[in-house]
């Protein structure tokens, strides 16, 4: 498949921060979610993407350009809305409009007019008098109808309301398959992961944990229950155990040696996203 | 169009593999006829909270199998299959279900005598009234 980005070994020092080395191939009609707790670096590595900051080590490539090079064409294929923008309080989504679109050449007045109507933001306002959820939706607007083929999203859905998160995912996926697209966003949603990403870049603390298939962490850990008290001894793959229940990332050894020992279990179930990603990030 | 699938998530079966059995008891209970289109891979990791990858997958397994068939530009659809191979997964299906009922049983340390007549119990519960 076509790699529409590549960050390779990236890394950055800000102050005591210290984020990467990471890498991450971004694959045509991919969404990549970009997860951590806060001050994880998900934020910075999103602005690393775009040249905003500079990277320390390794390389940033958009459609085949580095991002730090001469030819600034790359420029015109990707979109980044970040968590805030600085100063655009004084200006009405009309005027914002009137300065961006011009900008950039493939510019989408059909999609911008229809996530408008279909948020319902007023246009004549003022930016700085819109609530946090009415800006983070006409910066999406502003976003999107730049009609590039990369996403890049901090945290788009943080201030929402219900149904206009369903409003986001279902804008997202339309926009995704007309054509050869990619998103990466950084979110706290569960439901924008379950609902849009199809792999997993974690990051904890800077550090790079890994990007995995959505799926391969919802199978990563199985919890047992026991019929009896647990052995004293580690058990396979025990990531942590309590009373007569525990958790393992290694279910098959662990039913290998419940066979192996006379062990009995009562249930036992496959940890759902939340909690893997939970363990994951406590590790 | 939503299908009616619903995935255990805290399941050891691999999603892929639970889609596809669903996807293959919706064709052969009639519910997916020939010719109707299937959604998007997109719109079906969406509804079905997974990812496209796994359900590229089970869409590759299917087509292979020869359930459904993608039109390049035009979208993935049901294909005409046999009735002896629904038939087939029918006949799966059940003893799937009795092969999973029996495994509780004897983790319970039934015999299977026992079974036998736990069996021949629930067969004669369902009897309907008044039928001698």
């Amino acid at each position: 498949m076509k790699a529409l980005a590549e960050v390779k070994q990236v890394q950055k020092n800000v102050d005591e921060f210290k984020l990467g080395p990471v890498s991450l191939a971004i694959e045509a009609g991919t969404i990549t979610a970009l997860v951590g707790t806060n001050g994880s670096g998900k934020s910075t590595l999103l602005k690393l993407m775009m040249n905003q900051a500079k990277a320390d080590a390794g390389n940033i490539k958009i459609h085949n350009m580095f991002v730090n090079g001469l030819n600034e064409e790359w420029k015109t294929h990707i979109a980044y809305q970040p968590q805030t923008m600085i100063g655009w309080d004084a200006f009405s989504g009309k005027a914002l409009r009137e300065f961006i679109a011009p900008l950039y050449p493939a510019w989408d007045d059909q999609q911008f007019n229809d996530i408008i109507q279909a948020f319902s933001v007023p246009l004549n306002k003022r930016f700085g008098k819109l609530s946090q959820g009415m800006q983070q939706k006409l910066i999406l607007a502003l976003t999107v109808a730049r009609n590039t083929s990369i996403l890049l999203l901090d945290e788009p859905t943080a201030f929402m309301d219900i149904p206009s998160k369903q409003k986001f995912i279902d804008l997202l996926i339309e926009w995704i398959e007309s054509g050869d697209r990619a998103i990466v966003m950084s979110t706290h949603q569960v439901d924008d992961i379950m609902k849009l990403a199809d792999y997993l870049c974690v990051l904890q603390e800077g550090k790079w944990m890994g990007t995995y298939e959505k799926e391969t962490i919802q199978h990563m850990y199985c919890q047992f229950w026991m019929r009896d008290a647990l052995p004293t001894e580690s058990l396979p793959g025990e990531v942590s155990r309590e009373g007569n229940q525990f958790i393992t990332s290694k279910p098959e050894a662990m039913e290998a040696y419940m066979r192996e020992h006379d062990l009995h279990c009562v249930n036992q179930k496959t940890l759902d996203l939340e909690e893997s990603l939970s363990l994951l990030l406590n590790k | 169009m939503e299908l009616p699938i619903s995935l255990s998530k805290t399941s050891r079966e691999p999603i892929y593999h639970q889609i596809e059995n669903q996807i293959k008891a919706l064709i052969a209970g009639g519910y997916l006829k020939a010719g109707s289109p299937l959604p998007s891979i997109r719109l079906m990791a969406k509804d079905l909270e997974t990812s496209v990858i796994t359900i590229r997958r089970a869409y590759q397994n299917l087509e292979y199998q020869g359930f459904i068939q993608t039109e390049q530009g035009k979208g993935t659809f049901v294909a005409e299959v046999a009735n002896e191979k629904k038939q087939q997964i029918k006949v799966t299906a059940v003893y799937q279900a009795f092969e999973s009922a029996l495994d509780v049983a004897l983790s319970y340390e039934y015999t299977v005598d026992q079974v036998k007549e736990i069996f021949a119990e629930v067969i004669e519960s369902r009897k309907p009234k008044g039928d001698a």
